[in-house]
């Protein structure tokens, strides 16, 4: 019988702590690094700024928010991670990317030292949610990879499908005038 | 776990998952850890259950029962932490198991024919005879099977 050895390449030691937002969705914790989120508004905050995107393509996406002149596809994360639906009450923007996150709500902020990475079985999607593991007061926390909640070929359907949109509506104001 | 220590290729790791008993090759055994807690996650992964934590590392635990029994394995005592294979690197696997496990050794006879590609043979020991698993075969036979079942569901209608 082999004694386990520790493997060096089975976690990133953070040499000094990052701090890191956990928040929930449908009971399950995610930690975030604080640095990938722009901004965090409540969905009833954002109702004005808000736009209904109705598209089939990418079925967890079914908002867009106008903030600084850039337009975010609203991500609903119960959706993306596959998880019961819930009513969620904040949005998370995410900073230098197009998306935006629906979450149920902000547990607290956390300072986190160690980022384990993902082990090797889990295969699926998951590779590209998150960045790793991290464990915090006895619970192992999926760290998310912000650039994963839609991927380039969905970004490019999202595009396409709100650039039809946008032309439809101004051949209807061509057509007005 | 019981016995004498022995890495040797003829020496097994006995062990129940249910209501039956398995021969694994000791030489990619670990370890019998306490039935820590499993900590769970979305993922997409076939078999695979959640998470323990041993020693200050991440160990995935895989439920072998689905394929095995042809269910999900019922309540179980211990988890068995093997070494499973991915290219040139291993990762520590661990699957939930019911009582001891033991160290044996014993005549290794071919597999019985028409029986999964996961039993390469079968352990004949001085009071019985199992049949030996490959960790290996049994997750890759049971990931394109799984494949489409564990995709994400769930999707919210939710409003902002």
């Amino acid at each position: 019988m082999k004694i386990a050895s520790p493997d060096a390449s089975n976690s990133r030691r953070i040499t000094a702590s990052e701090p890191m937002i956990l928040f929930r969705v449908a009971h399950q914790t995610f930690a975030i690094a604080a640095d990938a989120v722009q901004e965090i508004r409540s969905t009833d905050g954002l109702a004005g700024a808000a736009t209904e995107f109705e598209q089939t393509e990418v079925p967890k996406v079914h908002h867009t928010i106008e903030r600084a002149h850039r337009t975010y596809y609203v991500v609903n994360a119960g959706a993306h991670f596959g998880l019961p639906v819930t009513r969620p009450t904040l949005v998370l923007i995410l900073r230098q990317l197009r998306s935006a996150v629906l979450v149920d709500q902000i547990e607290r902020m956390a300072d986190i030292f160690t980022v384990h990475a993902l082990p090797r079985a889990f295969a699926g999607p998951e590779r590209r949610w998150y960045r790793g593991l991290t464990y915090l007061d006895d619970h192992v926390i999926p760290v998310i990879q912000p650039n994963g909640f839609l991927t380039p070929d969905e970004f490019n359907r999202l595009d396409r499908v709100a650039m039809a949109i946008a032309a439809e509506r101004q051949t209807e104001k061509a057509v007005q005038a | 776990m019981t016995g004498t220590e022995n890495s040797g290729g003829n020496s097994f790791v006995l062990l129940q998952v249910g209501d039956r008993r398995f021969a694994m090759r000791a030489d990619i055994v670990e370890e019998l850890a306490p039935p820590v807690r499993l900590h769970s996650f979305p993922h997409t992964s076939p078999l695979v259950v959640g998470v323990i934590v041993r020693r200050g590392h991440v160990v995935p635990v895989y439920d072998v029962g689905p394929v095995l029994l042809g269910k999900v394995s019922p309540a179980h005592r211990f988890y068995l932490v093997a070494r499973r294979q991915f290219g040139e690197t291993s990762e520590s696997s661990a699957i939930p198991v019911n009582g001891e496990c033991e160290l044996a050794t014993g005549e290794v006879q071919p597999p019985r024919q028409g029986r999964p590609e996961y039993v390469t043979g079968i352990l004949e020991t001085a009071v019985e005879k199992l049949e030996i698993l490959n960790l290996e075969v049994i997750m890759a036979s049971s990931a394109a099977a799984a494949h489409v079942s564990n995709q994400p569901n769930g999707f919210t209608g939710a409003s902002l």
